[in-house]
């Protein structure tokens, strides 16, 4: 009998505290998301030509988006926040790349999902790396003869595609190995910056810088020189050597326009696209018309016809998204990058180590420069280049190494947990013993 | 590391506004190039969407259809061989062959993509195919009709090319946009297609011309307004005025005008007065009131697609701003831009926006957006602009543009004979600028003969037909 009852009172307790649980706001902005994406897929599955893998996705994007926010904070302290944008913006990108296979016979949208899958695990791998890792005195010369290696190897065995040489095929699978080398790129930043060592970075970014440029890829090598010059002056505080690097940028800009044909084209393009419709101009112009088809709220998710725009699943994703959810959806999209960095940048704020710091300003403003880059170029801001949208685009280096940078920043955040956590137990311990009202007087 | 805080705080303010910049840009590109974008010929976006929905019909000012669609889904005009075609630039076609014109331009409510959420589902569950929005415009089909008729029936004009722009200067709405030669939309032969007079082409909105002494009309402003006693100014015309040594500014037919004031000169239309002026006052000062007249702005009218007119930017020498004064050397002007002109005269120095959307209504009834006038820019002070009414009256009284007037209405007007070449032989254009001052017919006309001849022989008597007609029938 009164087993029973406490069983029952056990019960009532538990009942209780899920139905707390589930008011909180992370889980109520990660229901909101499982379930946008859970029913877009639906929808969409159920809309004309009935198609199974749209109701596996149904119930696996939901999944994956669970594990990542809700189900791997579990083991060590996380932002959620941070992971929610991460895996919508990831979610999104498979759900509008499903969206265009319709009809196109390309299978783009299941393999982002499995891509999106990979890049969790990469964002594991990121967290573990920088949670438990301290000692990078060895591993950073690893890291950093391997990268140059992983950085060569395009111009060895590299293919080119759309003016670039930026990419390898090992055992079927291509891959951009300047995508893998960011994570790296940031690993040295930070070991040598917070150590005060230049030579050894500076070696190293501007052999990135010359590979990328020998291989034509100047959208990357403009995304590794911003954040190797932002995180300079960001530790240094040196403007002298900072202006010396940003006119250097710039003589090699102009020299990149002078030297390059593919290059001279993309300006023209940018000043003027209507000129070169017929011919290299076609993207940008359909690109543009997208956008504006759809308006303020879009023309509907499945509908207008986004293939019309060349490389619509990555260079021109950004204006398939706003011909089909909107413009103001778009802009929606830019206030979560806008909100992705402010967490970023919170958290590089909170380091407690130089080191921690940096790479965590460094992904955040690498990500940042990035999706400025591809926006900015399909808004017609700045010239066009081929850059992927972050999260987004299709394409599995580009996620994985994303996702990996999204895993150094939540590695930095769980330290400072960490860290925050060990302070107030010393605290109360402080308190505890000599009756001390809390340790910030000391 | 607390410096370095405060400057990765920095660092991302900054990566936060690149981002925000392009954002803002991209709104503001949308919501002012969006709709020239989509209803751009290569968008093939509408062409779909034509199979899906039966696009709407397009009514005249007075409720008359100008184009429908049949049972088919195929766009159908008025029965009137010369009806339809007197309307074929303004509507415009679904095949780019004519530029932006009210089927490709207001193809978002023609096509339905304006239609609500609500009145899709009831067209679904009705099983009706959707239509699109019946869109109402501000032209009147029969002035359209009228004008082509008096081009065709006046030995001076006919089988030529030009146009014509009457507009109600209060609001900005377009009467007529007529562009010659017409052709039928109903029965395009090769002989169109293939000629060397580019049908096509809608002249009141794309031919960049020399405004030629239509010009003076800024010109007269710049002197009001930049030079002291410019009413009391005697210029002293022999015919030829000397610039830099060698190069001569000559009157039409060489006349000789003797000492002249601005208000005579501006009567006679003399060159040597206008180009000697046109030195006192300067380039930049010149340029200036030609900009404020809306020379070199991008146009990005709501309804309109309209080149840019032309006051040249680079540093020239004295002949060639001589020559600018009274229309000339690389100034250039579309017939709908000068009508504008003369219509700011008119509203006291106001210049409103050309409109030629007068309301959009849903197929079932409902008005679903109306336009409404609006102010595009102020062209010059209330002052300046009475006092070049009179000069433009006085034209019209016993100037050059005599042939303009009309019994029982006050007409200003200003002619404009303008110098160009044509496959290497000089050629003249006829221009005629001018409006109504009467409160009872607001309008401005303006017409261009394109190797007409002189204006007052030849645009102005097209202009004195319009007046008539506006008289008769207004």
């Amino acid at each position: 009998m009164s087993k029973n009852k406490r069983s029952r009172a056990e019960r009532r307790e538990r009942d209780k505290a899920a139905a707390a649980r589930r008011r909180r706001p992370d889980w109520m902005l990660v229901s909101a998301m499982m379930l946008f994406f859970f029913s877009a897929f639906l929808l969409i599955s159920l809309h004309g030509e009935i198609r199974e893998d749209g109701f596996v996705l149904a119930a696996v994007v939901p999944l994956m988006i669970y594990i990542a926010t809700m189900w791997m904070p579990r083991f060590f302290p996380a932002d959620k926040l941070l992971l929610a944008i991460a895996n919508f913006l990831c979610a999104l990108g498979v759900l509008v790349l499903y969206v265009t296979d319709r009809g196109a016979g390309t299978s783009r949208g299941v393999q982002q999902a499995m891509y999106y899958g990979v890049g969790i695990l990469a964002m594991l791998v990121c967290i573990l790396l920088v949670r438990y890792i301290q000692n990078w005195h060895f591993l950073i010369k690893v890291v950093m003869l391997g990268s140059a290696a992983l950085m060569v190897l395009p111009l060895a065995i590299g293919t080119e595609q759309n003016g670039a040489t930026n990419w390898i095929v090992i055992g079927g699978t291509s891959l951009q190995p300047s995508e893998m080398v960011k994570m790296a790129l940031l690993l040295i930043l930070g070991w040598y910056m917070s150590r005060h060592q230049f030579w050894p970075w500076f070696i190293f970014a501007g052999f990135c810088l010359l590979t990328l440029m020998l291989q034509k890829d100047l959208g990357t090598a403009l995304i590794y020189y911003a954040t190797t010059l932002f995180l300079f002056w960001g530790t240094t505080g040196n403007l002298p050597l900072t202006g010396l690097g940003m006119m250097g940028g710039c003589g090699a800009a102009v020299l990149g326009y002078r030297m390059f044909a593919h290059v001279k084209k993309r300006v023209a393009i940018w000043k003027n696209p209507w000129l070169y419709y017929e011919t290299s101009g076609y993207q940008m112009v359909q690109a543009l018309m997208a956008i504006a088809s759809g308006g303020l709220f879009g023309v509907g998710l499945g509908l207008g016809s986004p293939r019309v725009i060349p490389v619509y699943f990555s260079d021109a994703i950004f204006a398939v998204i706003c011909e089909q959810f909107g413009i103001l959806f778009g802009v929606l999209v830019l206030v979560m990058y806008v909100i992705l960095i402010l967490r970023g940048a919170s958290i590089a704020a909170g380091a407690r180590h130089s080191f921690h710091a940096i790479i965590a300003m460094g992904a955040t403003v690498m990500l940042g420069v990035q999706t400025f880059v591809i926006i900015g170029g399909v808004m017609k801001l700045i010239p066009l280049t081929g850059v992927t949208m972050p999260f987004v685009s299709y394409g599995g280096t580009s996620l994985v190494s994303c996702m990996g940078l999204i895993g150094l920043i939540q590695g930095v955040a769980s330290v400072n947990q960490d860290d925050l956590a060990y302070d107030y137990e010393i605290s109360r311990s402080m308190q505890d013993t000599f009756g001390m009202p809390n340790a910030e007087d000391y | 590391m607390k410096q370095q805080r405060l400057r990765f705080r920095f660092l991302t303010l900054i990566t936060i506004a690149m981002l925000i910049i392009s954002g803002a840009y991209g709104l503001y590109s949308v919501s002012a190039y969006g709709n020239r974008w989509v209803s751009s010929a290569r968008n093939t976006r509408y062409r779909s969407a034509r199979s899906q929905v039966v696009p709407g019909d397009i009514l005249d000012r007075n409720g008359v259809v100008v184009a429908s669609s049949d049972e088919n889904g195929k766009r159908t005009y008025q029965s009137n061989t010369l009806s339809r075609s007197s309307m074929v630039h303004l509507l415009g076609d679904t095949e780019g062959n004519v530029a932006n014109g009210i089927e490709s331009f207001q193809a978002n409510y023609l096509l339905g993509f304006e239609t609500s959420l609500n009145e899709r589902v009831n067209a679904l569950l009705d099983g009706v195919q959707r239509k699109g929005d019946t869109v109402v415009i501000t032209a009147d089909s029969r002035l359209q009709t009228e004008i082509v008729e008096i081009f065709l029936n006046t030995s001076q004009t006919r089988g030529k090319c030009g146009a014509a722009v009457v507009m109600n200067y209060k609001t900005g709405e377009v009467l007529a946009m007529v562009s010659l030669p017409v052709y039928d939309p109903q029965n395009i032969t090769d002989a169109i297609r293939n000629s060397s007079q580019h049908p096509y082409w809608n002249r009141a909105l794309q031919s960049l011309m020399p405004p030629g002494s239509t010009f003076k009309i800024i010109t007269a402003v710049a002197a009001l307004e930049n030079l002291a006693n410019a009413q009391n100014a005697v210029y002293t015309c022999t015919g030829a005025t000397q610039v830099m040594d060698e190069h001569l500014i000559t009157d039409y037919g060489n006349e000789q005008h003797g000492e002249i004031s601005l208000a005579k000169a501006f009567r006679v239309s003399c060159n040597n007065a206008f180009a000697q002026t046109a030195l006192v006052i300067g380039d930049s000062a010149l340029r200036k009131t030609a900009e404020n007249f809306g020379f070199n702005d991008n146009f990005l009218f709501r309804d309109l697609v309209v080149e840019n007119s032309r006051y040249p930017t680079t540093n020239r020498n004295s002949f060639e701003i001589a020559w600018s004064g009274v229309g000339q050397s690389q100034v250039a002007v579309t017939p709908l831009h000068l009508c504008m002109v003369s219509a700011a005269i008119a509203n006291e120095g106001v210049m409103m926006e050309p409109r030629l959307l007068s309301r959009v209504q849903s197929p079932a009834g409902t008005v679903r957006t109306r336009t409404s006038s609006r102010v595009y820019r102020t062209a010059c002070s209330k002052e300046t602009a009475q006092i070049i009414d009179g000069y433009m009256k006085d034209v019209v009284k016993n100037g050059t543009g005599t042939r303009a007037k009309v019994d029982g209405l006050t007409i200003a007007g200003k002619t404009g004979s303008a110098e160009g070449s044509s496959n290497g032989v000089d050629v003249t254009h006829a221009w005629f600028t001018g409006y109504i001052d009467d409160d009872r017919y607001p309008y401005a006309v303006s017409v261009l003969v394109e190797e007409g001849g002189t204006g007052g022989s030849v645009a102005a008597p097209v202009a004195q037909q319009i007046f008539t007609y506006l008289k008769q029938h207004y």
